[in-house]
């Protein structure tokens, strides 16, 4: 009876011990969901309400169009509109604004509305651009030099008044009292509209650019070397030598890919294109990446040529197919899926790669994207948004939804890709 | 003549598989040569330091401070003059760096390794078979997160959290970074243990219940000892992989200047985060610039003495194998 009760207390012991145990590893290992979860859902909620077609399509820059004047407006100028919330809107001139801030912070105002035939619509330009006509879009937003004249600009005998006074108004007084100050102004010498930055389109491209060129590199060399290593080469130290220097390159930190990148290719790339490049470029770029993901494309392929079976090329040299014969035309059709699994991941790679490229590249933001010059990809384009004075969050988020959607997409595809490659041979 | 044709067609066969054989080898040799020609960039940039001389804003034969370099606990990034005898020598220490490099991925392994080994667990034993998967796929796609986004993370929500619940003030802290670092590896410790655990067999299991013990027991005192090699490999990698991380790192740790540090609180820079810092400013050629390659020679350094120690114990730890 005793020993019973001793035996039973001692596997209750052992249950709670066990309960607790196992309730641990449950929670625990849904950290990972939970830290995924977060990250999604902290990019979406940061990013989403600046993602648009803008944006995407939008040049970083400021494009500082033209200085123009609007012609001379009566005071029984009147255009009908009723304005949204935020909105200020001049009924003389036919426009409304609100205030707005650039991505550094400044106090701007935006063009939000231009009624048909306003005197907006019909601005001429000045300096070089005189006389050309100009309308002015929504928008568009000033940012400075603003020059207004109110209503005694024309004396009673119709010659332009030598006293007439100009309205006070500076851009950080905001869009309400502009709206007010539009009211009294008879002319608007001059108005500087700018379409605002702070687009990605120039980091899409050059992200696009880097991986048409490091595939063009180094799908070649990866497959044909993993052709090698895995169809030809003989066994012997030398192959494994081969081997353990290819596997090494894995485990290199991608700081140290960059600083070769910037002792190495920005060189080679200078002396191959003499006197085209003088810096950085992304032809320097895409050969540091060449270099990073040729492990990913040769450990792949070797793993897709496993996959495909021995019989194949036993059946291909039985019928009289040399080696090189078999290996080209017989492994690597049928490696091909997993072949493309392997592009798929080092496309993956080179979009999230950002220490070895801010060596390689550089992080100067381009609009204007050649192959020769500097550029950055989405990657150090978030790095370099948050690295710099006033993190911009917003945009550094916006632009992790678009590599995020990718790089994840890619990751499923490549496992949906390779499950159907391993279904077939099996 | 046809008999002709066909030896010289045979011939040219064999010449053009002669020569695809040469160009795969050719192919293999370029790919092979490539870390060569790492650790060759890196050695030619990186030794220089160490014994050449520069010339540093019109002081010319400026040599580094070599004790200073490894022992130093302020990266001053200038000139001074160490013996009071008007001698200029260049003041780069990375003693503090290294020191927080390691200390850095140390604390985030410690809160990785449990995590990540008790996600596996659950995965491969636990868990309801479609549970498991998508576990799994979680963990892979945060495995495929660029670091850049983690790091972003870091200074945007996580920066948010440790604000509001201490006393940090600023975005940058120890325990910012050593919890992005932990993100950064947690996937891949999991999946080297999923992997470890799957290729246990079954009848190491089925011993363990036949003798009595409950199934808690069996899986954390006979299974999870039994993978102990294949999850040491996975701590293996993650700390290779968070010893070289930059980019994450740079974005959350505050780049301090001096240390060590080792309050959680505090501000702290690592090895890798340093060589990016300002990188864009110096100009190629300058003691600047070079002295980042013999950082970056110091950081294979720790990688490869790290891997060495750890093989070495994983070596000792695995004493029988299945």
């Amino acid at each position: 009876m005793q020993l019973k009760s001793g035996w039973l207390t001692m596997n209750s012991k052992q249950k709670t011990k066990d309960i607790i145990i196992r309730t641990t590893t449950y929670v625990t290992s849904f950290i990972s969901v939970f830290v995924l979860a977060s990250i999604l859902i902290f990019v979406l909620v940061e990013g989403l309400p600046l993602l648009n077609f803008d944006i995407i399509m939008g040049d970083h820059h400021h494009t500082y169009l033209p200085g123009v004047k609007i012609p001379y407006t009566a005071t029984d100028s009147y255009y009908e509109y009723t304005p949204k919330a935020g909105e200020y809107y001049s009924p003389r001139y036919g426009v409304a604004f609100k205030d707005e801030q650039t991505l550094e912070g400044e106090p701007i105002i935006e063009l939000t509305y231009v009624a048909q035939n306003s005197p907006f619509s019909r601005a001429i330009g000045i300096g070089n651009h005189a006389g050309e006509i100009y309308a002015l879009e929504v928008g568009q937003v000033f940012m400075s030099g603003i020059l207004l004249w109110s209503d005694d600009y024309f004396t009673e005998g119709g010659s332009i008044n030598p006293d007439a006074t100009t309205i006070p108004y500076q851009v950080s007084e905001g869009a309400k009292r502009f709206a007010e100050a539009l009211e009294e102004t008879f002319y608007i010498a001059t108005i500087a509209p700018v379409i605002l930055g702070g687009g990605i389109r120039g980091s899409i491209i050059t992200t696009l650019y880097l991986i048409v060129l490091t595939l063009v590199i180094a799908l070649p060399v990866g497959i044909l070397s993993a052709l090698y290593i895995h169809e030809l080469a003989p066994q012997n130290w030398f192959t494994d030598f081969l081997r353990s220097l290819i596997d090494m390159l894995t485990g290199v930190p991608s700081i140290i890919y960059g600083l070769m990148g910037a002792a190495f290719f920005i060189p080679l790339a200078q002396s191959m294109f003499s006197n085209r490049i003088d810096s950085g470029s992304i032809i320097s770029g895409a050969m540091t990446l060449s270099v990073i993901v040729l492990p990913v494309i040769i450990r792949s392929t070797e793993s897709a040529l496993d996959v495909v079976p021995k019989d194949y090329k036993l059946a291909s040299l039985a019928l009289g197919a040399n080696e090189t014969q078999t290996i080209f035309k017989v492994m690597l059709p049928n490696a091909l899926p997993g072949i493309l699994s392997a592009s798929l991941l080092a496309i993956g790679r080179i979009m999230g790669e950002s220490a070895a490229l801010i060596f390689a590249i550089g992080t100067v933001i381009t609009d204007d994207v050649s192959i020769f010059r500097q550029g950055t990809s989405l990657a150090v384009h978030i790095w370099a948004s948050m690295a710099s004075e006033n993190p911009n969050f917003a945009l550094a988020a916006t632009i992790s939804i678009i590599l995020l959607v990718v790089v994840l997409s890619i990751n499923l595809l490549i496992k949906l890709i390779t499950y159907k490659f391993m279904k077939r041979f099996r | 003549m046809q008999k002709m044709n066909q030896k010289s067609n045979i011939q040219s066969k064999k010449i053009i598989s002669y020569v695809l054989k040469a160009l795969l080898l050719l192919t293999t040799l370029i790919s092979a040569s490539a870390i060569i020609l790492i650790v060759y960039q890196l050695a030619v940039r990186g030794l220089r330091p160490l014994f050449g001389v520069y010339t540093v804003d019109g002081f010319t034969d400026v040599k580094l401070n070599i004790r200073y370099f490894f022992t130093g606990m302020e990266y001053i990034g200038y000139l001074k003059d160490f013996n009071l005898d008007g001698v200029l020598e260049g003041a780069y220490g990375i003693g503090y760096l290294i020191i927080n490099t390691i200390f850095n991925v140390g604390l985030s392994l410690l809160l990785a390794t449990p995590i990540g080994i008790l996600t596996a667990v659950f995965i491969v034993k636990m868990a309801p078979n479609k549970l498991g998967q998508v576990l799994q796929v979680v963990v892979e796609m945060l495995a495929a997160v660029p670091s850049v986004v983690i790091g972003m993370f870091g200074q945007g929500f996580i920066a948010g959290i440790i604000k509001n619940v201490t006393s940090v003030t600023g975005n940058f802290s120890l325990l910012n970074t050593v919890i992005v670092l932990t993100i950064m590896i947690l996937p891949t410790i999991t999946m080297m243990s999923t992997t470890a655990l799957r290729a246990i067999p079954r009848s190491i299991e089925e011993g363990s219940l036949a003798l009595g013990a409950t199934e808690t027991q069996t899986m954390f005192k006979v299974v999870l000892p039994a993978a102990k090699s294949g999850i040491f490999a996975g701590v293996i990698l993650a700390v290779g992989r968070a010893l070289g991380e930059a980019s994450a790192v740079s974005l959350v740790a505050g780049g301090s200047g001096s240390g060590p540090n080792f309050n959680i609180f505090g501000r702290t820079n690592t090895l890798s985060s340093r060589i990016l810092m300002g990188f864009k400013e110096v100009s190629e050629g300058s003691l600047d610039f070079e002295v980042r390659f013999t950082m970056g020679l110091v950081l294979i350094a720790v990688i490869l003495f790290f891997n060495i120690v750890l093989n070495a114990i994983k070596k000792r730890v695995a004493n029988y194998e299945l």
